[in-house]
C-alpha cells in the first residue's frame, strides 16, 4: 500500500508539468492584450503600456515566458498578477472559501444523498422511493443558476433567513445554500446510483446469508450490503469533490463568494496567464489527490481489491 | 474530507448550521439602522487605492471618499473648489493654487502644496507605471519624465510644478489649457502624504488619505472596504454619514437582490434585470438620471476609403432609431443622443445633432445612394460579446438592413481589447461599437480624447479621424481665458464633428441606482456618491 501511494504521488508530477503548459498555451492563444485589459475600453497608455509588457516578459515567445513562469515556480514564486498582487496572496484568500464552500456541498450531497439513496431502495415502490426519484429528477434537470436564483430569491431576499450573498456572516450560514445548490445535481446522482447499488447488494447472496444467519436487520443492512453498495458511490464521490471546486463558477457567482471559480473566470477574461495556470494546477493537485484517497478507500471497503 | 464515514458529525453540523443561520440572517438587519454606518456597492478594485494608479470607477469610488481634492463636482454637476481657496490664472497657462488651511491627512501630518507636487510627479513617471500617467500630460517637463519606451528617466520632477510655500502651488503647463480646474476634479490629482513613497505597495491595502473618511483596517479584496468618519477633517460636521462599509459584488444581480433584501443601502448599478422594475421595487428611493457615458458607433476612417465619405455615415446615422434602442432595448436606462457631449456637461446644447441623428429613413436612403454606398451593399458592425452590448447592435443591424435596403451582420468578439488590437493592425475594416466616460467634467474631454490628431497614437481616436479646423477650434478652446469663452471654442469643434460624423452618437448613459429606506435622500454626482448629500432617515 505505501508503495502504491508513493509511486501515485511521483506518477502526478509530469501530470502537472503537463498541465501546466497545456494551461499556459491556452490561455496564450487567447485572442486580447493583458494590458490593454487592464485599461478597460480607453486605449493604455502606448508608453506605459511598453513598460509593463517588458516587466512582465510579455513580448517573448511563449516556451520563454513558460520558462519564467516555471523557474519561479520551482523557488516556489507563483508570481505576480499584471496589476501586481502577488499570485499567492490571492490563491491563500480564496481557497479557503472555494474549501468550505466544496467541503459543505461534499457534506451534503454524502449525506442527504446516500441517506435518501438506502431509504428509496429499502422502500422499493413505496411512496419515500417515488419522492426521492422524482425529486432527484427534478434536481438533475434544473440548471444550477435557476436554482441559485430561485433559492436566493426566497430564502435570502423574501424569507431572509439565509444571507443574500457574501460570506460575511462566515461558515456555516453563508456557505449553507450555496453548499446546497452546488452540491443538488451530484446529490441527486448520488441517492440515485445508491439506489440501485443497494437494492442489487440487498438481493446478493451474501445478505441473504448474513439474514439466514440471524444477524439483526440493521447490522446487514448498515455492514454488510452499505459497504459493498458503497464502492460506486465512493469513486463517484471522489470525482465529484474535484468537480465541486472547479464546477463552483456558477454558483460563488450568484452568491457573490470571492472563491476560486469567480477568480479564475475573471483571470481567464484578462489573460492574466500566470494566475489561470496557479489556479488551475491548484485544482488539479486536489483532483489527484482525491482520486488517490478513493483508491486507498476501495481498499478499506473491499478488501478483495488488492493493489500489488 | 471527511466522507460518508463520519456521517453522523456532518449531520450535526447541519442542524446546528441551519439553527444558527435562522439567527444570524434576522439579527443583523435590525442591528445596523441606527449607528450612521450604510454600506454601498462596488466593484473589485482593479489596483491598489493609489489615487494615480486608479482609472476606473470601482476604486474610484472608494478613493473618492478617502481623499480630498483641489476641486470636485458638486450635486449640479458643476466644478467647484475644494481644498484650493481658489485658483487663478491670467493665460490659461501659468496657474496659482492657494489652498485651504487646516486639512490633514488621516495619520496626522499636514495637508501642504508639496504633498500635491510629490503626488504628480510620482504619478506622471513612467518607471511607477501608473494608470492615470497621461492626465498629467499637460504639465510642463511632462516629457522629462516619459522618455519612452527602454530609455532612462533622469529626472523626478516636472519642472512646471512648484510648492511656493506651503500653501501655494503654482502650476505651469507646457500650452495653454482651459480645462485644467475641472481635471483637477478627478481623483488621480489627489495629494499623498510622505508615507506613501516609502511603501507604495502597502499604501494601496491602506490607504492614508485627506478626506472625509478614513480607512477601517486594510483592504479585504473581494469582500469589502471599511472607512469611517475622520474626525479631523474640517467640514466633518456636513457629512452625517459615520462610516461606509463598501462591500464588493462580482455581479450585479445578486447586489441588487441585496439591496431589495434590505442587506445594502446604496446600489449604483442596477443590472438590466433589475431595471423594469426597480422603480416599483423601490419607490422614490429608485434615481434615474442623466450620466456622463456616451455611446457610439464608429468607423476605421483611417484605412476604410468607403467610410471616407460622410454623406454615407449621415445615411447610417439617420437610419438608427435611437428611440426605440432607449425605451424598448435599454428599458428607458439609456437616452437617444443628439450631442457627442453629455447632458451633464456645460456647453452641452440639447438637439445639437438635429436631423442628423433623427430616424428618416427616406433621407438616410437617398444620401446612402448619393454617397456611391458600400461594396456589394454590406455592412458590418463589430462588438465585445463581454458586454451589455448584443442586443442593441443587433436591433441596430436589423434597423440599417430595413432602412437603407442593405445586408448588416453583427459581429461579436470576445473583449473590446480585441477589437482595439484588430483595427490597430488594421484587419477590421467594419464599423464598430465604441462608449465613452468622461475623466472630468468638461467638453474638452468628450473631444480632445477621442477626436484629435494626438489622441490617435496617445488617446482613444480609434478612427484615426483628423481634421485640422477641429483641432483650431479644440486649441481655441484650450487657450480661452474664461470657461465662458472655451466653451464657445468647444461647441465651434464640436459643430464640426457634428457635421462630419466620424463617430455616431447613438445614446447617452443614464443613472440608475437605489438606496435602502435607511437613507432619507442622497444625491451622485459624475458616477460618485456626494457623500455631504447622504442624509439619514
Amino acid at each position: 500500500m505505501g508503495r502504491f501511494v508513493v509511486r501515485r504521488i511521483l506518477q502526478a508530477i509530469p501530470v502537472l508539468i503537463g498541465v501546466t503548459f497545456i494551461i499556459f498555451c491556452l490561455v496564450f492563444a487567447l485572442h486580447g492584450d493583458p494590458i490593454q485589459a487592464l485599461a478597460g475600453e480607453k486605449r493604455a497608455d502606448p508608453n506605459i503600456a511598453a513598460i509593463l509588457r517588458e516587466q512582465y516578459h510579455l513580448n517573448d515567445p511563449l516556451i520563454t515566458q513558460y520558462w519564467y513562469y516555471i523557474s519561479d515556480l520551482a523557488r516556489g514564486d507563483l508570481g505576480t498578477t499584471y496589476n501586481g498582487r502577488a499570485i499567492s496572496e490571492i490563491v491563500s484568500e480564496r481557497f479557503p472559501v472555494t474549501l468550505q464552500l466544496s467541503l459543505t456541498a461534499f457534506g451534503i450531497e454524502a449525506v442527504i444523498g446516500i441517506l435518501a439513496g438506502i431509504y428509496s431502495a429499502l422502500r422499493k415502490g413505496r411512496f419515500i422511493d417515488n419522492l426521492v426519484l422524482i425529486s432527484t429528477l427534478f434536481l438533475i434537470s434544473i440548471p444550477v443558476f435557476v436554482l441559485g436564483n430561485v433559492l436566493q430569491l426566497e430564502f435570502g431576499v423574501k424569507l431572509g433567513i439565509t444571507p443574500v450573498a457574501g460570506i460575511e456572516d462566515g461558515w456555516p450560514s453563508s456557505y449553507i445554500l450555496p453548499g446546497f445548490v452546488l452540491a443538488s445535481t451530484s446529490m441527486a446522482y448520488i441517492a440515485r446510483l445508491t439506489r440501485t447499488s443497494m437494492m442489487e447488494s440487498v438481493r446478493a447472496d451474501y445478505v441473504r446469508t448474513a439474514i439466514a444467519k440471524g444477524l439483526p436487520y440493521r447490522r446487514v443492512i448498515g455492514v454488510h450490503a452499505l459497504r459493498n453498495s458503497l464502492i460506486p458511490v465512493v469513486t463517484f464521490l471522489g470525482m465529484d469533490l474535484g468537480a465541486l471546486m472547479g464546477g463552483a463558477i456558477i454558483t460563488e457567482r450568484v452568491f457573490n463568494l470571492p472563491g476560486i471559480g469567480g477568480q479564475l473566470a475573471q483571470s481567464v477574461y484578462l489573460r492574466e496567464r500566470p494566475t489561470v495556470v496557479g489556479l488551475v494546477t491548484m485544482l488539479v493537485l486536489i483532483y489527484l489527490v482525491a482520486n488517490l484517497v478513493v483508491d486507498v478507500l476501495y481498499a478499506v471497503l473491499d478488501p478483495r481489491i488488492r493493489y500489488e | 474530507m471527511r466522507g460518508a464515514k463520519s456521517a453522523k458529525w456532518v449531520v450535526g453540523t447541519i442542524v446546528v448550521a441551519l439553527a444558527a443561520t435562522a439567527c444570524g440572517g434576522s439579527g443583523d438587519s435590525s442591528g445596523a439602522k441606527s449607528d450612521g454606518i450604510v454600506s454601498m456597492e462596488i466593484g473589485e478594485p482593479q489596483n491598489g487605492l493609489v489615487p494615480s494608479n486608479t482609472y476606473e470607477t470601482e476604486g474610484g469610488e472608494v478613493i473618492d471618499a478617502l481623499f480630498t481634492g483641489l476641486t470636485r463636482l458638486n450635486a449640479d454637476n458643476k466644478v467647484v473648489n475644494d481644498l484650493a481657496a481658489s485658483i487663478e490664472t491670467t493665460d490659461s497657462k501659468v496657474w496659482t493654487i492657494k489652498l485651504k488651511s487646516g486639512y490633514t491627512f488621516h495619520n496626522g501630518e499636514k495637508v501642504t502644496a508639496s504633498s500635491f507636487v510629490d503626488a504628480w510627479n510620482y504619478g506622471a513617471n513612467q518607471d511607477n507605471a501608473q494608470q492615470t500617467n497621461a492626465l498629467f500630460s499637460h504639465i510642463a517637463g511632462y516629457a522629462d519624465l516619459n522618455p519612452g519606451e527602454g530609455k532612462k528617466v533622469t529626472t523626478t520632477t516636472m519642472s512646471g510644478l512648484k510648492a511656493v510655500d506651503d500653501s501655494t502651488l503654482s502650476v505651469t503647463l507646457s500650452a495653454s489649457f482651459s480645462a485644467f480646474p475641472s481635471q483637477l476634479s478627478f481623483t488621480g490629482f489627489s495629494p499623498l502624504p510622505k508615507a506613501f513613497f516609502k511603501d507604495p505597495k502597502g499604501f494601496g491595502e491602506a490607504p492614508i488619505g485627506n478626506g472625509p473618511y478614513e480607512i477601517k483596517g486594510k483592504v479585504k479584496h473581494n469582500e469589502s472596504i471599511s472607512v469611517v468618519k475622520y474626525d479631523k477633517y474640517p467640514e466633518a460636521k456636513d457629512y452625517e454619514v459615520k462610516g461606509i462599509n463598501f462591500k464588493i459584488y462580482s455581479n450585479a444581480d445578486t447586489s441588487y437582490k441585496d439591496l431589495v433584501a434590505g442587506n445594502i443601502d446604496i446600489d449604483d448599478s442596477i443590472p438590466t434585470s433589475g431595471l423594469a422594475t426597480y422603480k416599483k421595487d423601490l419607490g422614490d428611493r429608485a434615481i434615474d438620471e442623466s450620466d456622463s457615458g456616451v455611446g457610439y458607433l464608429g468607423f476605421p476612417l483611417k484605412y476604410n476609403k468607403y467610410f471616407a465619405n460622410a454623406k454615407l455615415r449621415k445615411a447610417i446615422s439617420m437610419a438608427i432609431d435611437r428611440e426605440t434602442i432607449a425605451s424598448k432595448i435599454f428599458l428607458g436606462s439609456r437616452m437617444p443622443a443628439d450631442d457627442f457631449i453629455s447632458p451633464i456637461i456645460e456647453g452641452y446644447r440639447k438637439g445639437a445633432c438635429g436631423d442628423a441623428c433623427t430616424l428618416n429613413p427616406t433621407e438616410a436612403k437617398k444620401l446612402y445612394k448619393e454617397s456611391g454606398g458600400l461594396p456589394d451593399d454590406k455592412l458590418e458592425i463589430g462588438y465585445n460579446a463581454d458586454g451589455d452590448h448584443k442586443a442593441w447592435i443587433e436591433a441596430v443591424a436589423n434597423q440599417l438592413q430595413q432602412n437603407l435596403g442593405i445586408k448588416v451582420t453583427a459581429k461579436p468578439f470576445e473583449q473590446f481589447a480585441t477589437i482595439l488590437n484588430d483595427l490597430d493592425a488594421k484587419k477590421y475594416s467594419g464599423v464598430f461599437r465604441m462608449g465613452w466616460n468622461m475623466d472630468y467634467p468638461n467638453m474638452e474631454n468628450y473631444l480632445a480624447p477621442i477626436f484629435s490628431k494626438d489622441a490617435i497614437a496617445n488617446g482613444s481616436n480609434y478612427a484615426g479621424y483628423s481634421n485640422a479646423e477641429f483641432e483650431k477650434d479644440l486649441k481655441a478652446g484650450d487657450q480661452a481665458p474664461t470657461s465662458a469663452e472655451a466653451i464657445k471654442q468647444y461647441q465651434a469643434a464640436d459643430d464640426i464633428i457634428l457635421d462630419e460624423m466620424p463617430y455616431i452618437p447613438v445614446y447617452f448613459y443614464k443613472l440608475n441606482a437605489g438606496y435602502s429606506s435607511k437613507i432619507k435622500s442622497m444625491r451622485i454626482a459624475g458616477g460618485d456618491v456626494l457623500w455631504d448629500t447622504v442624509k439619514l432617515a
